[in-house]
């Protein structure tokens, strides 16, 4: 016992020889050898048709990942009950991105070169998206994009790579004619995370804005994981525009409506661009401060789409919360997903992007096809939509032919946040 | 030069046919992020653990590195490998300006100035967007489709940078950054220049982390400041892998690069889908507590105390609470 003792005192001095190093490297070895017996793992049986899906489940960003993982199992269910992939079950592989691309990267790596997957679905972030995109086109393995929004994705000439989702500068479409139409806004301020998704859909809003003639009186990025956005909102509230433009996650949109509650920032309406705006989270965070919020979004229950309604009462009832876009777009993902690999000749590669390619199908986010437009290729086009949160709820306000409520404006701001 | 002791080769050697073996892509690729993350943590290291300089802001060097070599692409329309020979320059031309402005005073201001540069850096490479196209990133095509080529050029900068931080140890600039470490008075009155030893250690430590910057742009192919001036993920990451491995150890950084990588890895994809899905939702609570046992049970890391490990772990808790330089 004494002597053990003896070798446990330990000052850092150099550590470069002798018998300590060559246990060191003992160490180092043992290591090599655990990953190589690791990477030797047998592939499991070939019973079902795989697809891999790459979602942020932890993270900043996990909520989103967590209502899309529930959309794609439910369609997936749904798919291997009537009969699977020609028979096949259909089996996603789903791998957690971190919200990091280096990360998304080796899950796609994984996913390509491990699991042996015969697509690629997910792709949350911008960033994420981008890393697991340039992955399956150099390794020529289909991707389909459901969330990823930065318009750049689908403009790299990337002709593995398929968007469902509208990119990002197509979300304020319908808050564009909501505003010449009703509110006829002079000014406005915008506030967008610094991310690749909240830059471009600023840049963007700011062009809309100047096409409209509104002044845009302030135009501020804030970084990841704020807390304190009160000088922020002090700016806002002296420039005292008409319109607040905000473009957010999950916490970011929650704090910037309650410290604005608490700061009395008034403009005539304070609009989300879609994103945190339309989560259940949201309004549980921020309660009251939620209230009257509008919000771009890109789908909503009762838009006229087979299987929507009911795949949103179904979702309520399984989970006991409500589902939005982004639980519609991966859900939409995987009827997509089962129809391309139906249809496909084999689950070749080229096949399968074959198959993607000639996509022409109703799902419950609205149509899919893919089409070239400007610099896009593989590009998915849809309208978007305006929400409103009145009383607690999500309810659609314009365009008015689809609407589920009718749109509460002008707001009395003191009276609403009492 | 002294012989190389024969574990050492053996490590190289297994490194050097492991690609040979393992034809997977995706264990290739893990190994080019661990070996990368050895570069970074040795260099930290270098600066940190024998220097006794704390950076909180390697992602300044890292960042710069990476986009030394976008932006030589998108402004200069040059190969981003051109950024593999600039990108270790440019670093060192930053590092050496930090140092010339931080390393006058003492105490924890080093530190802290890490962690303010390593924000500023990011904000601007967010906010000049005519310069580096802001949160759009820099994204260029792989010159490579095979992970060969990207695997050789990262153990070929590890062990780089490892023998670098090696032969350093070995030279009289060794014995000096120790000094500083232990004791900057003493080490002023026997007539070592602090501020010039310690600007040499960064110098040193900036030039390396620069390079696996350059690296990452090059096989990544899509860099945006929040990932290469990321605080958590890049500077604190360095911290971490160096202090799992062992702080002040020649082979700590890379025992703890291969940790930290593989770990996260293997919890990430819940022992590569043996376990339930849920266990890589707790990726990140192992990850702490990882680093909470190190800290209370191996001050000195793994590599540190790889002594009380093999020896009286189980037998008796010696309380060897030596004062160990950080």
């Amino acid at each position: 016992m004494e002597q053990n003792g003896v070798r446990s005192s330990t000052t850092i001095t150099y550590r470069t020889g002798g018998a300590n190093m060559r246990k060191l490297l003992v160490l180092l070895t043992l290591v090599l050898a655990f990953a190589v017996v690791f990477s030797t793992t047998p592939a499991w049986s070939e019973e079902t048709v795989k697809v891999g899906i790459i979602l942020p489940l932890t993270g900043a960003q996990a909520a989103f990942g967590e209502i899309e993982r529930n959309s794609f199992v439910m369609a997936a269910e749904k798919v291997n009950a009537a009969g699977g992939i020609n028979g096949k079950q259909l089996e996603l592989l789903f791998e957690d991105d971190t919200g990091k691309p280096e990360v998304a990267r080796s899950a796609a790596e994984k996913l390509i070169s491990k699991d042996k997957v015969v697509m690629l679905g997910g792709g949350y972030g911008s960033s994420e998206t981008f890393a697991i995109a340039g992955v399956a086109q150099q390794n020529g393995m289909p991707f389909l994009v459901n969330t990823g929004s930065a318009d750049k994705i689908t403009e790299q000439g990337w002709d593995y790579v398929f968007r469902l989702n509208p990119p990002v500068s197509a979300y304020p479409a319908a808050l564009e004619s909501f505003l010449t139409e009703v509110v006829k806004p002079e000014s406005c301020a915008i506030l967008y995370e610094d991310s690749a998704f909240g830059t471009s859909g600023s840049k963007n809003f700011a062009e809309t804005a100047e096409r409209l003639g509104i002044k845009v009186v302030m135009m501020e990025g804030y970084s990841k994981g704020g807390v304190d956005f009160k000088p922020l909102l002090v700016k806002v509230k002296q420039a005292n525009p008409d319109l607040v433009y905000m473009i957010s996650y999950v916490m970011d949109a929650s704090l910037l409506m309650t410290q604005s509650m608490e700061l009395r920032v008034m403009p005539k309406l304070f609009v989300g661009g879609a994103a945190g705006f339309t989560l259940p989270e949201f309004v549980k965070n921020a309660g009251n401060a939620a209230n009257m919020v509008y919000s771009a979004t890109l789908w909503y229950e009762t838009l006229p789409y087979p299987g929507a309604s009911e795949y949103y009462e179904e979702y309520v009832k399984r989970f006991n919360k409500p589902t939005e876009y982004h639980g519609a777009e991966a859900y939409a993902a995987c009827q997509v997903i089962a129809d391309t690999l139906k249809r496909a000749k084999s689950f070749s590669a080229e096949d399968v992007k074959t198959a993607l390619a000639e996509t022409d199908m109703e799902t419950v986010f609205g149509p899919v096809k893919f089409v070239s437009y400007d610099k896009k290729i593989n590009q998915n086009k849809l309208p978007t939509y305006l929400v409103q949160w009145i009383d607690g709820k999500l309810e659609l306000v314009w365009p008015k032919d689809v609407a589920s409520k009718p749109y509460v404006y002008p707001i009395d701001w003191e009276k609403v946040w009492q | 030069m002294k012989r190389i002791s024969w574990p050492t080769i053996v490590v190289i050697a297994l490194l050097v046919l492991f690609p040979l073996v393992v034809q997977s892509d995706y264990y290739r690729h893990i190994f080019i992020l661990s070996l990368m993350w050895v570069v970074i943590g040795s260099a930290w290291n270098l600066l940190a653990g024998y220097t006794g300089q704390v950076s909180f802001g390697h992602a300044i060097f890292f960042g710069t590195g990476a986009y030394t070599a976008g932006l030589g692409v998108t402004k200069l329309g040059i190969s981003a490998w051109w950024g593999m020979l600039l990108g270790g320059p440019v670093a060192l031309l930053v590092g050496l300006i930090i140092g010339w402005i931080c390393f006058r005073l003492r105490g924890p201001y080093f530190a802290l100035a890490t962690i303010a540069i390593g924000e500023i850096f990011r904000l601007v490479a967010i906010d000049w967007r005519s310069m580096t196209d802001g949160m759009d990133g820099i994204l260029i095509i792989q010159s490579f489709r095979s992970k060969l080529p990207y695997y050789y050029l990262a153990l070929a900068l590890a062990i780089a940078c490892v023998f670098a931080v090696y032969l350093v140890l070995r030279s009289k600039w060794g014995y000096y950054f120790v000094a500083i470490r232990e004791d900057q008075d003493v080490a002023e009155t026997i007539g070592i220049s602090s501020f010039r030893y310690k600007s040499l250690s960064l110098m040193i430590s900036s030039y390396f982390t620069g390079m696996a910057g350059a690296f990452y742009m090059n096989y990544m192919a899509f860099i945006d400041p929040h990932v290469v001036f990321s605080l958590h993920d890049i500077s604190i990451m360095a911290i971490l892998v160096a202090i799992i491995g062992g702080v002040g150890t020649l082979w700590g950084p890379a025992v703890g690069a291969f940790i930290m990588v593989w770990l996260q890895e293997i919890f990430r994809s819940a022992f590569f889908g043996l376990l339930p899905q849920w266990v890589s939702e707790a990726h990140v609570l192992v990850f702490g507590l990882l680093v909470i046992f190190v800290i209370r049970y191996l001050a000195n890391g793994i590599v540190g105390d790889w002594s009380k490990i093999t020896g009286d772990w189980f037998k008796k808790k010696q309380l060897s609470y030596s004062s160990s330089g950080n």
